[in-house]
């Protein structure tokens, strides 16, 4: 094959992927803008789509509970990572040896194999139908992701930086907000996109969680209006496209970092 | 990664709890026995330490133990639970649905695991080619169904699919009417369906991991294949699919656990039916411990899903340890 020929069937081949891939997305976006119930392609663009979908949908609702599930979760996840990180990557904490695998065999733990004894636990203590409750789980089930990245980003900042801020006198506490999370930004900020992501897009965990219909986040939200509006198609393909709108727009700014954090996540060797 | 997660529950979606992260070397390195901190300061790494840990033992510990403990039991979720030993484990064998359920799994992974991964290793070929213009913005559209939210992707599909939806309005625009379906609602067509929304989530996530993978592939090993005379199809099989091999564990397992484990997009877009046509383990959990309790039930499905992600993340790890 000649190298012309070649180069013209992979662009080929690229572009029909990249078609096949888009396709949902882009006819999504338009049966959002449709006048018609069932989302057939039109040139009258039907903003008000957006806006009925909203209030019918209880969005505003439903995206104030799912803005304050990932902002306090990832918050607390990531606060969680940075101290569980620094014991085990830079203070060589006392039993570390032995509590770091015990925190990593959560990473091969499903939250199905959690979820039923946290229901009746939480049901007792009335963290059912609670912001507070998602939280909890999000941040609890976190812990041996971020214990793992944040330990492996500290390893990799030299040893001198550290040692050369204790010489100086500056303690444990110093060291950690003033030395090495200003230096593991870009790792923080990828634990940040990567948290937001999988809470903000979590169902599992809220299905089970949250039944009160004022309390639920957004994907909760879709579920329960995709049952009601089964045959306007147009109002739900905009109420899809409000809920995923905050995460696409990070994606959309930070996709090098989503798609490191991603990789980074996957493969430690 | 995770996470699934957590997340991860539906179609391979990488996330916390998405077991199978690889895990690294656990002796410490040399930078950090360089640092040798003191006494003092060990103990203090207890003190941040702690807040983790509790959360962790809260969530995570306490549950998977009280998870294992429900499992031995006959319980309503109301009553006084009766203890009836593995009974539970039991309907693994007897229960038709769950057996079923079982069988539904063997076909998803062909579509969230097989089928993206091999699609995602043809296009990383490509991608990774040097001189390809706009690699960078294919990578990312590519990769763009794994940031939608699984309701989302559910939902949009669930309409795609429908009689008069988008593919059967295309199939007869192509001449192809014949084929047209009520592709969720028909009971032989309903499992395939949601596979292929699957392989279309999963399969821009195995792309990006194989086109790191091939980045990390010394370039002179495709000098040397190219003086050889190989082609592109000569030189994938010789120099990229043997360098791959890590990230092609990755791949497999964290897509073959998310296949095991596939919840929120049956749960939203067939609820299961028609019939039980596309029935999950994780969505027949959900039923037994949700919806008519059954919970000592319910734990057991946990336990055993639990243990097969383990198994397939361990098993897998060692094959390809041992193939290296």
């Amino acid at each position: 094959m000649t190298r012309k020929s070649e180069t013209v069937l992979n662009y080929f081949v690229l572009l029909l992927f990249t078609a096949v891939v888009m396709l949902p997305i882009l006819w999504t976006l338009l049966a959002a803008l449709s006048p018609n119930m069932d989302g057939s392609a039109s040139t009258d663009l039907q903003w008000s789509n957006f806006a009925s979908a909203w209030t019918r949908g209880s969005l505003g609702q439903a995206l104030l509970a799912s803005t304050v599930i990932t902002v306090g979760a990832v918050i607390l996840q990531v606060l969680l990572a940075l101290g569980s990180g620094y014991a085990f990557g830079v203070l060589d904490v006392v039993g570390g040896r032995v509590l770091f695998p015990v925190i990593l065999l959560g990473l091969m733990l499903s939250t199905e194999a959690l979820i039923i004894p946290l229901y009746f636990q939480f049901r007792e203590i009335g963290l059912i139908n609670s912001w507070l409750g998602l939280i909890v789980i999000h941040v609890g089930m976190g812990v041996p992701f971020g214990a793992f990245w944040m330990r492996a980003t500290f390893r990799a900042i030299p040893g001198s930086l550290v040692e050369s801020a204790r010489i100086d006198g500056a303690g444990t506490w110093r060291v950690l907000w003033g030395i090495l999370v200003p230096v593991s930004r870009p790792a923080i900020l990828t634990l940040v996109l990567l948290n937001a992501m999988w809470t903000w897009n979590d169902y599992f965990v809220a299905l089970i969680m949250i039944s009160d219909p004022t309390k639920q986040p957004v994907t909760l939200a879709l579920g329960a209006f995709q049952g009601r509006f089964t045959t306007e198609f147009n109002t739900m393909a905009a109420a899809a496209v409000i809920i995923c709108l905050p995460i696409l727009v990070l994606y959309a700014f930070f996709q090098r970092q989503f798609i490191h954090g991603v990789l980074s996540g996957a493969i430690k060797e | 990664m995770s996470t699934g997660t957590t997340g991860l529950t539906t179609p391979p979606r990488l996330g916390r709890g998405g077991a199978g992260t690889l895990v690294e070397g656990d002796a410490p390195t040399g930078s950090a026995r360089r640092r040798n901190p003191n006494r003092r300061m060990r103990w203090a790494g207890l003190l941040y330490l702690a807040p983790a840990l509790a959360m962790y033992t809260w969530v995570v510990l306490v549950p998977l133990v009280q998870s294992a403990n429900y499992s031995l039991y006959s319980w309503d979720g109301v009553s006084t639970p009766t203890w009836v030993g593995l009974g539970n484990y039991g309907d693994f064998f007897t229960d038709p649905d769950l057996r079923a359920a079982l069988g539904h799994v063997g076909v998803l992974i062909c579509f969230f695991s097989f089928l993206p991964i091999a699609l995602g290793m043809l296009t990383a070929a490509i991608i990774s080619r040097r001189n390809l213009r706009g690699a960078a913005l294919f990578r990312s559209l590519l990769f763009l169904p794994q940031v939608v939210t699984t309701v989302v992707t559910a939902v949009v599909w669930k309409f795609l699919y429908t009689p008069d939806g988008p593919i059967n309005t295309l199939l007869r625009a192509l001449g192809l009417g014949a084929l047209a379906q009520n592709w969720l609602g028909d009971v032989t067509w309903a499992l395939p369906a949601l596979g292929v929304i699957g392989t279309w989530v999963t399969f821009g996530f195995c792309m990006i991991l194989f086109v790191s993978g091939a980045q990390s592939i010394p370039q002179e090993l495709y000098e040397a294949a190219r003086m050889d005379g190989a082609g592109p199809v000569a030189e994938f099989f010789a120099v990229t699919l043997p360098g791959l091999r890590p990230q092609l564990a990755v791949a497999l397992t964290l897509t073959i656990t998310a296949a095991l484990r596939t919840f929120d997009l049956v749960y939203v877009a067939t609820q299961g039916g028609p019939g039980s046509s596309t029935t999950t383990p994780a969505l027949l959990l959900y039923r037994k411990a949700f919806q008519n309790p059954d919970v000592g039930a319910a734990a057991a499905i946990a336990v055993v899903l639990a243990i097969a992600c383990l198994l397939v993340a361990i098993l897998i790890q060692r094959v390809t340890e041992r193939e290296s």
